[in-house]
């Protein structure tokens, strides 16, 4: 089997979803490799304790002021690891359950060099996930998560601070396969952060280049204005 | 020094270069183009697309900035192509009206089907003047490539009693399956009192999709050992959100689709599979891959499924209602020595159907037009 080899950036995700994270991934990837952007909290020692793990720390935060170089950093660290394939995941986004079962054909299959899922956001909870406006998972598209290793492409990353994607442009070019796996995503499943989130998107995007106004107000729009779907697990044959 | 051969398609790629959703006649133009490079020849292929050039399966895919259709054929693609691919030997014309109005002289063209069937060509193309514009084209397409490759017997029975002058261009090569990798189960003596109906084809009305929903409402709610699985594509982002929510909202109906290497597992685990088309249909892989499997079949009448199912036999060929889908479902669900001597039937015709038959047949028409 390929060996698949995950990367992520954390900071201070002691007390939210980290543990259930690598918890999932330790039982489809065969390694872990870890940018911890200055956590205050002890998040690296948590990483620490799953043997796939290998984690690399950065002194001073700077995912806010600029997200690309850590990407970047982290994009090498995990190509010192000889990845054949990599998952590109933050600690609150989980692949469905089935993953476990379709993944091996996935990171077996010759015809494709990467791999798209759809993102679902779940909103005050994990029962229900978010439908309306560019929320809704269906029509905002797939978005690519998994990509074999190929060395000669280029490793250059847009000058971008932010919204400056998870992996070098070249990879983000290619055709890739439409799984029908799901990731479930928790950013938004605790409204208490949601403000402070809202407020962070307006600082880092204030002339709304990246995404409307709407889209931003939408974050705090009162519950009768959102359409929310339930999220049911779901099996193959 | 290889012989270059140009293949001319519609969308392998969506045009605008950035999606790829593996269907049928993807994976057959992919074989095809393996099967080329095999016997020495280099391939390119040209469809619609914004002058982008890609690459897929080592083989170069170009993008041509025309777009226009008239009477359900593609000139103006057609001579973008004619002028495009002129440093190349040979050419194979992917769908058969993509030859017209200009062949070049050692070429091929190839039919996945009767499309014409399709409710939508009539409202199209149903006035008289049209639909003869449209046979007039036709006639021009059959008129040029050396050889015309049809996967089923319909399409050329069509065309012999329409446009006879072409009796002898016609070459039957039906539709193909690894029976290496998609093959029975290994017996096992686990009980299992699930049974499992599987449509395995995009989440088209054409396909039968909504007479399946139906029938799938009606048999989970009557049997519950029955189970649901539609394993395919929609046709756009709506549909498979349409089909989602569908299934979440009914018990023990599943919607997904599954990497094509994840298949034979998918058809093993089925008890029955569907393939309810109402038209635009050739001899379906999906069909032969689950008749490969040892499974029955219930399939629609249209195109060349004929060609792959006798009735009783391995399955049932039936208009695909609500009522008759239902009725051969219990007749299969209540007899489970049926479900098996149809599926052993199933798999020796499915080898007839083999991929290494269909490479054979290939490389006599290829060496007859491209020498």
């Amino acid at each position: 089997m390929p060996k698949l080899t995950a990367m992520m950036i954390v900071r201070n995700e002691a007390k939210r979803y980290l543990q259930r994270c690598l918890n999932s991934l330790a039982k489809y990837t065969d390694s872990i490799v870890i940018l911890d952007d200055a956590s205050e909290d002890n998040t690296p020692e948590i990483c620490l304790t799953y043997r796939q793990v290998k984690l690399f720390r950065q002194k001073e935060s700077t995912f806010l002021d600029n997200e690309a170089q850590l990407r970047h950093k982290l994009w090498h660290y995990t190509l010192n690891d000889r990845p054949e394939w990599i998952v590109a995941i933050d600690a609150d986004e989980f692949l469905e359950e089935e993953a476990i079962k379709e993944l091996p054909y996935l990171l077996k299959q010759k015809y494709f060099n990467a791999v798209s899922f759809r993102l679902f956001d779940c909103w005050e909870g994990e029962e229900y996930f978010r439908t309306d406006g560019l929320w809704n998972p269906w029509r905002r598209g797939f978005s690519i998560y998994m990509v074999r290793y190929l060395p000669q492409l280029s490793s250059a990353w847009p000058p971008l601070k932010f919204h400056c994607g998870r992996f070098p442009i070249a990879y983000r070019q290619l055709p890739h396969y439409e799984s029908s796996i799901r990731i479930k995503h928790l950013g938004w499943a605790n409204a208490v952060y949601n403000r402070a989130k809202y407020e962070r998107a307006l600082l880092q995007d204030p002339s709304c280049q990246y995404m409307s106004k709407e889209h931003y107000e939408s974050i705090l729009w009162p519950p009768e204005k959102i359409k929310l779907e339930k999220w049911v697990e779901r099996s193959s044959i | 020094m290889s012989k270059n051969v140009a293949l001319l398609t519609t969308n392998f790629f969506h045009p605008k270069g950035d999606r790829l959703i593996m269907g049928g006649a993807e994976r057959y133009q992919m074989d095809l183009c393996r099967l080329l490079r095999d016997l020495g020849y280099h391939v390119e292929v040209w469809q619609i697309g914004d002058s982008w050039t890609k690459e897929f399966d080592g083989i170069k895919i170009r993008g041509l900035p025309v777009n226009k259709t008239e009477y359900n054929t593609f000139p103006e693609l057609n001579m973008a192509f004619y002028e495009n691919a002129m440093s190349f030997d040979y050419a194979l014309y992917f769908i058969l009206s993509l030859a017209y109005p200009l062949a070049r002289e050692k070429s091929i063209g190839i039919s996945h089907g009767v499309y014409w069937d399709w409710p939508g060509f009539e409202v199209a193309n149903g006035k008289q003047e049209n639909r003869q514009e449209w046979l007039r084209r036709m006639s021009i397409a059959l008129a040029g490539p050396q050889k015309l490759v049809s996967v089923d017997t319909n399409t050329i029975n069509y065309f012999n009693a329409t446009l006879p002058g072409f009796y002898h261009k016609w070459e039957y090569i039906p539709n193909y399956v690894d029976t290496e990798l998609f093959r029975p189960p290994e017996e096992t003596n686990q009980a299992n009192d699930k049974i499992r109906i599987l449509f395995p084809r995009r989440m088209v009305p054409v396909r039968g999709v909504n007479e399946t929903m139906r029938a799938a409402e009606i048999l989970t709610q009557k049997y519950p050992q029955v189970e649901f699985h539609f394993c395919g594509r929609g046709h756009d982002d709506t549909m498979e959100m349409l089909m989602s929510q569908w299934a979440d909202k009914h018990e023990r109906c599943y919607y997904y689709w599954k990497p094509f290497e994840m298949m034979p597992e998918i058809y093993q685990q089925a008890d029955i599979v569907l393939i309810p088309s109402r038209s635009t249909e050739g001899t379906s892989l999906a069909a032969l891959e689950a008749m490969a499997c040892g499974k029955p079949v219930i399939v629609g009448y249209a195109g060349g499924l004929s060609n792959l199912v006798l009735q009783e036999y391995n399955g049932y060929l039936i208009k695909p209602t609500v009522e008759n889908l239902v009725a051969s479902i219990e007749e299969l669900l209540h007899d489970p020595n049926k479900r098996k001597l149809m599926g052993k039937r199933g798999r020796e015709i499915a080898l007839s159907f083999d991929k290494k038959k269909w490479h054979a047949k290939w490389a006599t028409v290829l060496s007859s037009v491209f020498s």
